[in-house]
C-alpha cells in the first residue's frame, strides 16, 4: 500500500485544482433570432429552440456528459458498497479507488455545469434578441409612421362601419352591379374565415401560456429569460456545492494518506530509515 | 422524424411569408379617380356621356378603393404617396365617402375642397 501514498497526495492536489477549465475547444451552440423563429406559434418556440440545441455540438456534448455522469454514479455506488464490505488492505485499496472515481465524478459534474451554464446563457441571449426585435416591431418607429398607421386604422374602421350601408346604396342601381372582385372577395372571405377558425382551433397555434394563463409573445419571452437566468443562478450555486464536495474528497484523500502512513509506521517500525538499528545487518552479516 | 419536423417548420415559415399583396392598387386608384374627376369637370363632354362614364369609373373605383383599404402591404408603408392617401379619407376614397354622405362623387369632392353652390354664387369675376 506504500505506492498509494504519493498517488493520494497527487489526487488531493488535483481535486484542489478542479476549477481549472479543460483545455479542449468548447462546443458551440449559436442559435439565430430569425424571422422563422419569431413566427413560430406559442409554446412551439421553446420546443424549436430545445430541438436546435439537441442537434448542436453543445447539445451532443451535453448528452454525452450526462451519460458519463450516469455511468460514473453507478460506478461510485458499486465502489461504495465494495468498500463497506471489504477489510484490511483491500479496503484501503478500494477506498483509494473510490476517491479517484469521486474526483473524476466531480470533474464530470464540473463539465456538465459548464455546459448547462452555457446553454442557459445562450438561451437568455437568444430570447433577449427576440424580445428586442419584437419590441422594435410593436413600437412602430418614427412619429410619421405612427400617424400613418393611425390614419390607416381610422380609414379601415370608417369603411367597415359604413360598408354594408354603402353596398346597399351603390348596388341598388343597375349600372353599378356587384363586380367580379366583390363577388370573389366575399367567397374568399368566407373561405378565409373558415381557415382562420381552423387555425385558431389548432393545438399548435394556441397562445403561449404561463401557469395555464394565456400571455403575449413578449411576456412569454420574458418568462423564458427569467427561467434561464434562474438556471444560471442555480448552476452557480451548484458550483459552490461542487467546491465543497471537492474539498471533502481532498480531505478524505489526506485522511487516507495519513491512515496509510500510520499503518506503515505501526506495523513495521524496523523499516523506518531514521533508526540506526535498521542498518545493523549491513555491519553484522559477512 | 427530424427531417419531417424540419420540413414542417420550413413550410410554416414559407406560408407565413407568402401573404404579400399586390402593390399597385393605390396608384391605379389615384389614376382612376383623376380620370373620373377630369371627365366630370370637362366642358367638352355632354352631360349624358359624363353620367355614363362617371358610373363606369365609380364602379371601378368602388373595387379599387376597397382593394387599397384591405391591402395589408400598405400598413405602415411610410412613403409620401401612402401618407398623402390616408391623410384625407374623403378625398382619397371619394366614392365611398360620397355614398356615406348621400352625395354624388363630384359634389362631395367639390365640398371637400371648399367649393359649394353658395361660394360659386358669391364669387365675382375679376382680374387677378
Amino acid at each position: 500500500m506504500i505506492p498509494a501514498k504519493p498517488t493520494i497526495f497527487l489526487l488531493a492536489a488535483a481535486v484542489a485544482l478542479a476549477s481549472v477549465p479543460a483545455g479542449a475547444a468548447p462546443a458551440i451552440w449559436a442559435p439565430k433570432a430569425s424571422e422563422r423563429l419569431m413566427k413560430l406559434p406559442g409554446n412551439f418556440l421553446k420546443k424549436a429552440v430545445e430541438n436546435d440545441f439537441t442537434n448542436s455540438r453543445l447539445g451532443v456534448e451535453m448528452a454525452e456528459t450526462d451519460q458519463k455522469v450516469g455511468l460514473k454514479k453507478e460506478t461510485l455506488a458499486d465502489l461504495q458498497a465494495a468498500v463497506e464490505s471489504a477489510d484490511g488492505d483491500l479496503r484501503t485499496e478500494l477506498t483509494h479507488r473510490f476517491l479517484v472515481e469521486k474526483k473524476r465524478f466531480l470533474e464530470l459534474m464540473r463539465d456538465q455545469q459548464d455546459l448547462r451554464r452555457r446553454r442557459a446563457q445562450t438561451k437568455v441571449s437568444l430570447y433577449e434578441k427576440m424580445l428586442r426585435k419584437l419590441t422594435a416591431k410593436t413600437r412602430g418607429g418614427a412619429p410619421s409612421r405612427l400617424a400613418l398607421v393611425a390614419n390607416q386604422k381610422a380609414a379601415r374602421e370608417r369603411f367597415e362601419k359604413s360598408a354594408a350601408r354603402i353596398d346597399a346604396q351603390l348596388f341598388r342601381s343597375s349600372v353599378t352591379a356587384e363586380s367580379k372582385y366583390a363577388r370573389d372577395y366575399a367567397t374568399n372571405l368566407a373561405a378565409i374565415e373558415n381557415l382562420a377558425q381552423a387555425i385558431n382551433a389548432h393545438p399548435m397555434n394556441q397562445a403561449p401560456e404561463v401557469d395555464g394563463r394565456p400571455v403575449s409573445q413578449a411576456e412569454y419571452l420574458r418568462r423564458l429569460i427569467t427561467e434561464n437566468e434562474a438556471e444560471v443562478a442555480l448552476v452557480d450555486q451548484e458550483r459552490a456545492i461542487l467546491g465543497f464536495m471537492a474539498k471533502l474528497v481532498s480531505l478524505d484523500a489526506l485522511a487516507l494518506s495519513e491512515g496509510v502512513a500510520e499503518t506503515v509506521a505501526l506495523t513495521d517500525p524496523q523499516k523506518t530509515p531514521g533508526r540506526l538499528t535498521s542498518a545493523l545487518d549491513f555491519f553484522v552479516a559477512r | 422524424m427530424k427531417n419531417m419536423i424540419k420540413t414542417t417548420v420550413f413550410a410554416t415559415a414559407i406560408l407565413a411569408l407568402s401573404s404579400n399583396a399586390w402593390a399597385g392598387a393605390l396608384e391605379n386608384m389615384e389614376r382612376e379617380r383623376a380620370i373620373m374627376l377630369e371627365t366630370l369637370l370637362s366642358g367638352d363632354i355632354v352631360a349624358s356621356e359624363k353620367r355614363s362614364r362617371g358610373a363606369i369609373s365609380s364602379a371601378r373605383l368602388i373595387d379599387l378603393e376597397r382593394m387599397v383599404l384591405r391591402d395589408k402591404s400598405l400598413v405602415g408603408k411610410n412613403t409620401p404617396l401612402v401618407r398623402a392617401a390616408f391623410e384625407n379619407y374623403d378625398l382619397t376614397f371619394l366614392v365611398h365617402a360620397a355614398a356615406e354622405k348621400n352625395r354624388s362623387p363630384l359634389d362631395h369632392w367639390m365640398t371637400e375642397i371648399g367649393v359649394s353652390t353658395q361660394t360659386i354664387l358669391n364669387a365675382r369675376t375679376g382680374r387677378r
